[in-house]
């Protein structure tokens, strides 16, 4: 019977990501702080009237009265869905909603929950305003959508099952079964540092970890961030050495639409400026990250950006 | 569309998979699911209720859950197999649930009288399942059999879920990279239109020389 309902506990572990039903004492997302992260948007600083140009993006948001922004719903310290008060929070929701009231006045935005796979497709034909989703700047992508930022940089690294011996940097993984989440950038950084490495991918984190413990691949490559939260919740694994890959997020916008870039990276100085910025790494990153917020990154500093 | 043209080889590979699947899964839920019709039309009791059971069990549960919950479950139990075996094999055991429903309705059209006449000829029942009615039984669900290795077909791509890397699966890689969903997924998107067609084609073709006129 135990083994049943540790079956059945297991599966949908696995299919629901988001769903970390917080039923027990610890709190499943770190970092759940909705307080903290009202006196952050009451900071927040919003545009002059005169920087909302005639005919602009930003008037059209404004007059709509809601910033519609294509994001996760279960990514742990970035945005991700309360389950007890279904409000989405994280550093990217964070910001999310504090680009809402730059430009509306007020925090109010409506997250379209869009995949990696779909998120060029939205940005273009105006479904989404804006994508805040670990929306790794890079030249290919440029060429579809414009990126605004980068706003973090974020890195990869590398998780074992404690005691594993013979991997300490990305190129031990060569001729090793390596889980990595489907869509991540982890898949083409492993080829590139580690071409011989056999690629295992599954949807969602809380798989990968499952994954991981079950001997399905001797490591896991992710973002750091989301490691070490890991790390922090199950002491049978452990992080290995510090990032080996520099992963630049930049703001998802429409091709081509250079005025509203222009006016989102204009917030996103601000936004630093104000210590906004800093408060949001603080709420979010920073309960796992140890240390001061990091330097934000130069905007316009990554090519493609 | 030079997009796919690029990226040709590993689309190829995904292609192989994904017919793998599809075929390796339906031989196994053909079989699978003559087994469950024998059991639903026996005169036993017994097997009669569990072929209901299965019936039941595997067209009540989404594809899916049955997927990850074997994946990551059953190795809770001692039981581990790669990604692709697993995937056979849960497809295999989901689908001949709807085989099998479609298989009764084919022996339910199998007029009464002929296994009477079968019977009476001294056949067992095994003998006359096999000789008598399951082969008219099949010439009457020749589309319904096709439709459902067609759904098959769709279904596949849900072993993407445990890390079989299909055909899904590697054009959301290719997409991943390239950034360019309108052509990759549309591209793919024709490919199982083709995979499907090619199937209606065949189940057509079969049907018009296999069914009975009444």
């Amino acid at each position: 019977m135990k083994k049943m309902v540790a079956v059945v506990a297991v599966s949908l572990l696995g299919l629901a990501a988001c769903s970390s039903t917080n039923t027990s004492g610890s709190p499943a997302v770190p970092g759940e702080a909705k307080p903290a992260a009202n006196e952050l948007l009451a900071k927040a600083p919003v545009a002059d009237a005169a920087a909302i140009l005639p005919g602009s993006t930003m008037e059209k948001i404004k007059k709509r009265g809601e910033l519609i922004v294509g994001g996760s719903l279960d990514a742990p310290l970035l945005s991700q869905q309360n389950p007890v008060s279904g409000e989405i929070e994280g550093f990217d929701a964070d910001m999310g909603k504090a680009l809402a009231k730059y430009i509306i006045g007020e925090p109010k935005v409506k997250i379209v929950n869009s995949a990696s796979e779909t998120r060029e497709a939205l940005l273009a034909n105006g479904t989404v305003d804006v994508v805040f989703q670990t929306y790794t700047i890079t030249p290919e992508r440029a060429e579809q959508v414009a990126f605004a930022g980068p706003y973090y940089t974020s890195g990869l690294t590398i998780a074992v099952k404690k005691g594993t011996t013979g991997i300490a940097k990305p190129e031990d993984l060569n001729g090793k079964k390596v889980i990595a989440g489907a869509n991540t950038p982890a898949i083409p950084a492993i080829k590139k540092l580690a071409p011989q490495a056999e690629i295992v991918t599954f949807g969602s984190d809380p798989e990968c970890m499952q994954a991981l413990k079950q001997d399905r691949g001797v490591a896991y490559v992710q973002d750091e961030t989301l490691l070490i939260a890991n790390a922090q919740k199950d002491p049978s694994i452990q992080v290995i050495g510090n990032p080996f890959t520099q992963d630049p997020y930049g703001i998802g916008l429409k091709h081509g639409d250079d005025q509203f870039k222009t006016f989102v990276n204009d917030w996103l100085k601000k936004t630093q400026s104000t210590g906004v910025w800093q408060q949001a790494w603080k709420n979010s990153i920073g309960t796992v990250v140890k240390g001061e917020a990091p330097a934000p990154p130069q905007i316009g500093s990554v090519p493609g950006s | 569309m030079s997009v796919l043209l690029d990226h040709l080889p590993e689309l190829w590979q995904g292609l192989v998979v994904t017919l793998q699947l599809t075929v390796a899964s339906s031989i196994g839920a053909a079989v699978l699911g003559v087994l469950v019709t024998a059991m639903r039309v026996s005169p036993v009791g017994v097997l009669r209720a569990m072929g209901t059971a299965y019936v039941e069990a595997f067209q009540n549960l989404p594809l899916l859950v049955l997927l990850v919950l074997a994946f990551f479950g059953l190795p809770e139990i001692g039981i581990k197999a790669s990604p692709l075996v697993t995937a056979i094999v849960v497809i295999s055991v989901y689908e001949a649930a709807y085989i099998a429903e479609a298989l009764r309705s084919g022996v339910n059209a199998v007029g009464k009288g002929q296994g009477e006449a079968a019977r009476a000829l001294g056949l067992t029942f095994r003998q006359s399942l096999w000789h008598v009615i399951l082969p008219q039984a099949l010439r009457t669900v020749v589309q319904p059999l096709g439709n459902i290795i067609i759904a098959l077909t769709m279904n596949t791509l849900l072993a993407g879920a445990i890390s079989v890397v299909d055909l899904t699966e590697e054009a959301k890689r290719i997409n991943l990279v390239e950034a360019q969903p309108i052509p990759i997924f549309v591209g793919v998107g024709l490919i199982y239109a083709l995979i499907a067609s090619g199937v209606g084609f065949v189940t057509g073709r079969l049907e018009r020389r296999l069914v009975m006129v009444r």
